[in-house]
């Protein structure tokens, strides 16, 4: 040690002390307050309206069904998905603010259940967004889906269920296998990889070949026009 | 009283040629006609026995015989019966007349035959896309189009086999598929 520069320094990470605290806490607020987006696909929907009413009552747990895809946590896919709901499933699945969780319900959204057969039906979920938790069963009844909204809560508070990330990491995945089933046109009119970009969760697998694919036809969004009866003809003077 | 609207209705349909008429039950009747008489059939029971609501109108692919079958539904309301009017088409061209005319919620079954049949329906008002408005593969219920090797082709599957489904099935349940001789889809090669 002849010099003072040699002696290794290892830089510490500087930071709030109580940063893992805070995030513990949001951790536990977040798995308290989970709102279920209202849509519904397939039949497994009908067993959510005694869950979430008085006999079975998932407000306890602090869970709540929302009208709409921006406020809502939860998106939970009630059974099979035919191909048409798919790309609706997809456009509300990104609409939704992060962080955000998909529950496959049924046997249908594992591998298409009873529906194996059918030409219209999607087979598996988990190819076109991430899926956090599974609950299978045909139907899956009310207990079955609180003790998985339950699994659900204690993944969040122990910080496990962050597969949300992995839509925006890999990326290109999902979408190659959104192009295979919607054609080589598909495009939502959410921009994954910007939004990627900009919450710095950019991973290996964001871009690829059919990132490329997309990027050669997207056509870029255009801000709506807000004035109220824009749609009517302009008077001609 | 329904006794006598029952033997009149027969005395009215045996005015048409080459009708096959089949007693079901005191309220059903079914009817087996050329294809070309089937319009006269549905006009006279219209006009002049009262069966003016087309229940529906449904396709059965008779795939071995190369034909079509349709099948027209009409209820009436003063008889309280049903007659099931039954005809074979060609299974090429699978070109039919529309009964549009006599009954407008014909271009709802018509367009719903067309696009699961592929059968074309001369002089329906519509016979674009209906709930398939996304599909451009060929029409879906045909006997010919294998199911099976569509999903194979454009989808994934994935094995769900938990212990409780390999309990059931040592005790000789669970889920059943049929043997291979017994399957349209096989049956080709």
């Amino acid at each position: 040690m002849s010099s003072i520069n040699q002696i290794p320094v290892i830089e510490a990470k500087r930071g709030n002390p109580l940063s893992k605290v805070f995030d513990e806490l949001v951790r536990f607020c977040r798995s308290r307050s989970l709102f279920i987006l209202h849509y519904c696909t397939g039949c497994g929907a009908i067993e959510l309206p005694p869950a979430m009413t008085s006999r079975f009552d998932m407000e306890r747990l602090g869970i709540q069904p929302m009208v709409s895809p921006r406020q809502a946590d939860i998106l939970l896919i009630t059974g099979y998905v035919s191909i048409k709901t798919l790309k609706r499933v997809i456009l509300t699945y990104e609409q939704m603010g992060s962080p955000k969780y998909v529950i496959g319900i049924c046997s249908c959204t594992v591998n298409g259940g009873m529906y194996w057969q059918s030409y219209a039906t999607a087979k598996k979920l988990d190819e076109y967004m991430p899926v956090d938790l599974y609950i299978a069963g045909c139907m899956p009844r009310p207990e079955a889906v609180i003790a998985g909204l339950q699994q659900l809560m204690n993944r969040i508070q122990s910080g496990e269920a962050n597969s949300w990330e992995d839509y925006f990491r890999n990326y290109d995945y999902y979408l190659g296998n959104q192009q295979k089933l919607f054609g080589d046109n598909w495009q939502t009119p959410t921009d994954i990889i910007t939004e990627a970009k900009h919450y710095n969760l950019m991973g290996e697998g964001t871009f690829g070949e059919h990132t490329r694919l997309l990027e050669q036809h997207q056509k870029p969004l255009e801000a709506l026009d807000m004035r109220l009866g824009h749609n009517l003809k302009e008077p001609t003077e | 009283m329904s006794q006598e609207i029952a033997h009149w209705l027969d005395n009215l349909l045996e005015e048409i040629e080459g009708i096959e008429i089949r007693r079901k039950s005191s309220r059903r009747v079914r009817v087996d006609v050329p294809a070309d008489a089937l319009p006269a059939l549905l006009e006279l029971l219209q006009g002049r026995a009262g069966y003016i609501h087309l229940s529906a109108i449904s396709c059965v692919d008779w795939i071995d015989d190369e034909e079509f079958e349709l099948v027209y539904h009409v209820w009436s309301y003063e008889n309280h019966s049903l007659v099931s009017a039954h005809i074979r088409i060609a299974r090429e061209p699978g070109v039919y007349l529309s009964v549009y005319d006599l009954y407008q919620p014909a271009a709802f079954f018509e367009r719903d035959i067309h696009e699961m049949y592929g059968i074309h329906f001369e002089g329906s008002p519509n016979m674009g896309k209906f709930i398939l408005t996304e599909w451009d593969g060929p029409p879906p219920m045909r006997k010919e189009f294998d199911s099976e090797a569509y999903i194979n082709e454009h989808l994934s599957w994935q094995e769900y086999n938990p212990p409780w489904l390999q309990a059931l099935i040592a005790e000789g349940g669970g889920v059943v598929i049929p043997p291979e001789e017994q399957r349209f889809s096989r049956k080709k090669s």
